[in-house]
């Protein structure tokens, strides 16, 4: 479906002087419409994607494609792209109006143009009357409403987000993640979002990539990647998991901690070793012999939606489990999981090698 | 962000030609002047009379009347930056103070030239509390006190401002351990402001090394600095080669200046 | 830090204060003295100020330092942009410290060197000595500091804003119409009033470079001076002072003004 597509990346390398490259080889297709969020830890190249989309860096090799054509060497005020920044950016020798203005008066538009445009962009973000404000005078949360206005307001396909709520306190933060959200779905443009909070990504996208190391480790919907990490990375970085090294004797039967498991995967080579993921929350406290596993209460946190617990097994493995029950420290404690909670990872499996085992799956079922 | 590389160099172009002509040519060409005699011709001539015995005197003394012009605008400078800094309207009153340094340089000298005179008020004062009056003008006294006069302004502010910065929880900290005021001032206000006083020493020795209209005015030919040196050379005596030859070893010594007074800050 | 000062301190002060402004009261009061000298005060007149105003010689030197200030310090405040522009986007650091150096030097030089040197610059490029070389000059040893009024602005600048023009459509140019401009103007200001006042008091290198056919002000009273007492120069000191007085309360104003913020209009 070409015509869905607003951005390809071909091959995409980025590198500064004989640095480690920051993208390696990357490709990739963005739909319109959609809400996009690059997550990874610091370094990991998300921003250099965003800024290779707004045209401020320039690729090492590798070509960008914008609805079709070809903009690799396209500078950023001729793109139909703009950008929200970090620490918004706004103009401080204008006043709220001016600033959301500036991009309509570069194109040189009617003064009565510009001016219903500006109330409108300023409606869109719940600023209205604000127009003759300083900038100074503005709280963070309006700073950002500005700077979102003043983007919108030049009505370009794609919006560019850099960590943009990082700088605001917990609970403005959550409202203005709704905020966002909603403004997407209204104005229907694709949004491409940089965060490297993993509970933010999960929480507004449609699709998230996870990035390490410039290269993009999983793409897929929160619940995917939530459900599915494709390798220790993934896994690690998004949510809490309890990883251990494990051996696959054969399908739905896999061995870790000295003890067999029956589980819901397939396909491996038989005794392949694997890594296992299990997520605290599936995880639940028993009595000690009616567990499938058994371990000592270490420590304990009170996470108001839950309680923290780390516990280790006798091989000395430690095990994360989130419960509304309380344990004592240092009762031994049964775990308790079910099969489709154990996930299974091939060791250093990419995503294209991930997918392509799931479509076996589906053509032995076919076949089958 | 290396890949807007061609628009920056454009301001590069005239600020290089500016650079190139004013602060490297002319430098090079005192240095060029330094080498040639009065006929023209290529030598070190000038740099062997520098050596002599007169220019060195010269020189020496020179560098005397600024240490003790330096030494005493730092001793009036600091307690003033000092006190200032402890009132209310500490901008107001630094303004005042600055104040005299942009009324025009040689009226102020010239005002002293009638303060100190034979018949002037200071003469006067003198005469009715019974010492009587005296010559004034034309000693080494009223040369390094109008030096000072001037001066004091430009050692104050970099003073002023580096006590400014000082963190008063270090000062506080200071006698909290138990330290008197002399030495909190000692062992902590005085070594951080050191940057200060450092930055005033520059801005007065260097400038009282090559002083020549004050030494005219005041001191009439009785003192003679590297100053009054270079400027004679150059406008009376048509000496250029000379002339070049005692600014090239002024600029060494404001070259050694900067490197002792050091403060490590790029920009101010 | 602000307790109020003891008896010492704020008597010292005071002594500081007074000694700095007799000169100046010193000359203002004998400006009006009709006895023609700086010692008996016989009776009040305004003779001389009559004389300094129907001089036209003097009128035009006056003028000759007016025009060769402002236009002085308009161009080298666009050169100083520039300047400032270009170091900021050197990529290397060495360079960018060199360049600062370079800049720096002007400033640092006594100006005695800067005189001597743009003496023999003028010289070597057969240009001859009067209102061109003093304009230029001025402009020259104006650049830098106009350099360095307007760094920190540049420096403060955070780059997202250029991106964040540029992400809105904004050429170059506008770049830096609507936004760099726009940001650095209280370091422009500050620039080209330092640079305004550099001129105006200068005498050194004006006297170096004026050749016979030109004069400012300064340069006159020089000459004067060096005649001995004139009470014409005491009127001339009074009327340069409450000029600069004038500026001076006059930036202090402007400055306050636009750092002031700006009231809320009513939502036309």
């Amino acid at each position: 479906m070409p015509e869905d597509i607003i951005i390809r990346f071909e091959n995409v390398t980025k590198q500064y002087n004989s640095d480690p490259p920051v993208l390696r080889d990357i490709t990739f297709e963005l739909e319109r419409g959609k809400f996009y969020t690059l997550l990874g830890p610091s370094g990991c190249g998300k921003t250099t994607i965003l800024r290779l989309i707004a045209g401020f860096v320039q690729p090492t090799s590798g070509e960008i494609y914008f609805d079709g054509q070809e903009i690799t060497n396209v500078p950023p005020d001729k793109r139909r792209v703009n950008t929200i920044f970090q620490d918004y950016a706004l103009f401080p020798h204008l006043n709220v109006f001016e600033n959301v203005a500036f991009g309509l008066r570069i194109k040189r538009m009617k003064p009565d143009v510009i001016e219903a445009k500006v109330r409108e962009a300023l409606r869109f973000v719940n600023l209205e009357g604000m127009e003759m404000r300083e900038i100074t005078e503005l709280s963070g949360g309006q700073q950002q409403r500005v700077a979102v206005a003043r983007a919108i307001v030049n009505e370009p396909e794609v919006l560019l987000l850099d960590e943009p709520l990082s700088a605001l306190d917990l609970k403005l933060r959550s409202e203005m993640q709704y905020e966002l959200r909603e403004l997407q779905k209204d104005l229907g443009i694709t949004f491409v979002f940089v965060t490297h909070d993993q509970e933010e990504a999960l929480a507004m996208s449609d699709e998230i990539f996870v990035l390490n190391n410039g290269v993009i480790q999983q793409r897929g919907t929160p619940k995917d990647i939530y459900d599915e990490p494709i390798n220790r990375f993934v896994a690690d970085f998004i949510g809490e998991s309890n990883i251990v090294p494990g051996i696959m004797i054969r399908d739905y039967l896999v061995e870790f901690v000295g003890k067999r498991f029956e589980c819901v995967d397939k396909g491996f080579d038989p005794n392949e070793p694997v890594e296992i993921v299990i997520r605290p929350e599936d995880l639940r406290i028993t009595q000690k012999d009616q567990g499938k596993l058994q371990v000592r209460v270490d420590s304990q946190l009170f996470r108001g939606v839950h309680y923290e617990i780390c516990c280790y097994d006798e091989d000395g493995n430690e095990w994360l489990v989130h419960s509304t029950r309380r344990a004592t420290v240092g009762e031994e404690i049964g775990l308790d999981f079910d099969p489709e909670d154990i996930h299974v990872m091939r060791l250093g499996e990419t995503e294209d090698e991930f997918d392509k085992r799931l479509e076996s799956y589906e053509e032995v079922r076919h076949a089958g | 962000m290396q890949d807007r590389t061609r628009t920056r160099n454009i301001y590069l172009i005239p600020y290089m030609l500016w650079i190139v002509l004013f602060v490297i040519a002319p430098i090079v060409l005192i240095f060029y002047y330094s080498l040639l005699n009065i006929d023209g011709a290529w030598s070190f001539e000038n740099y062997k009379r520098f050596l002599s015995p007169i220019y060195l005197d010269m020189t020496l003394r020179s560098f005397w009347y600024a240490f003790l012009i330096t030494g005493f605008s730092l001793l009036i400078a600091y307690p003033t930056a000092y006190l200032l800094t402890n009132t209310k309207h500490k901008q107001l009153w630094l303004l005042l103070i600055i104040l005299p340094s942009w009324i025009n340089l040689l009226l102020k000298v010239y005002a002293f030239v009638g303060i100190l005179a034979l018949h002037g008020p200071i003469n006067s004062f003198l005469e009715a509390i019974g010492i009587g009056a005296r010559q004034i003008l034309f000693t080494d006294f009223s040369f390094i006190f109008v030096a000072v006069y001037i001066f004091i302004p430009y050692m104050i502010l970099p003073i002023f401002n580096a006590l400014e910065e000082l963190n008063p929880s270090l000062v506080a900290a200071s006698r909290d351990l138990g330290a008197s005021p002399w030495v909190t001032f000692r062992r902590v206000i005085f070594p951080l402001t050191l940057s200060g006083v450092k930055a005033g020493c520059r801005a007065v020795f260097i400038p009282a090394l090559s002083l020549f209209m004050i030494t005219r005015l005041i001191a009439g030919n009785r003192v003679i600095t590297l100053g009054t040196a270079i400027e004679q050379h150059f406008l009376v005596t048509q000496d250029w080669g000379m002339g070049s030859t005692i600014a090239v070893f002024l600029v060494i010594a404001m070259g050694l200046t900067m490197i002792l007074t050091e403060t490590g800050k790029k920009v101010s | 830090m602000t307790k109020r000062l003891g008896r010492l301190p704020s008597i010292y002060l005071a002594v500081v204060f007074i000694i700095l402004y007799a000169p100046i009261f010193y000359l203002i009061y004998y400006s009006f003295n009709s006895a023609g000298n700086m010692h008996s005060f016989e009776g009040f007149t305004l003779d001389w100020y009559r004389e300094v105003l129907q001089d036209t010689r003097l009128f035009i030197i006056l003028l000759n330092t007016l025009v060769i200030a402002l236009l002085s310090s308009a161009i080298s405040t666009v050169l100083g942009v520039f300047g400032a522009l270009a170091i900021k986007g050197v990529k290397t650091k060495r360079f960018q410290n060199a360049l600062l150096t370079l800049n720096n030097v002007m400033i640092v030089s006594p100006d005695v060197i800067i005189g001597a040197s743009f003496l023999v610059l003028f010289a070597i490029v057969g240009m001859e000595l009067g209102f061109g070389s003093v304009l230029i000059s001025h402009i020259a040893f104006s650049v830098p500091i106009v350099v360095l009024m307007v760094l920190p602005n540049l420096e403060e600048m955070s780059p997202s804003l250029i991106d964040a023009a540029r992400d809105l459509g904004a050429s170059r140019w506008d770049v830096l119409t609507r936004v760099i401009i726009p940001y650095i103007s209280p370091g422009i200001f500050a620039g080209f009033f330092m640079a305004l006042t550099y001129s105006l008091d200068d005498f050194v290198v004006t006297f170096f470079v004026t050749g016979s056919g030109f004069s400012t002000l300064s340069v006159e009273i020089y000459s004067l001076a060096r005649r001995g007492i004139s009470l014409t120069i005491n009127a001339l000191s009074t009327l340069v002072f409450l000029a600069t007085l004038l500026l001076v309360i006059g930036y202090y104003l402007i400055s306050k003004q636009r750092t002031k913020p700006k009231e809320v209009r009513s939502v036309g």
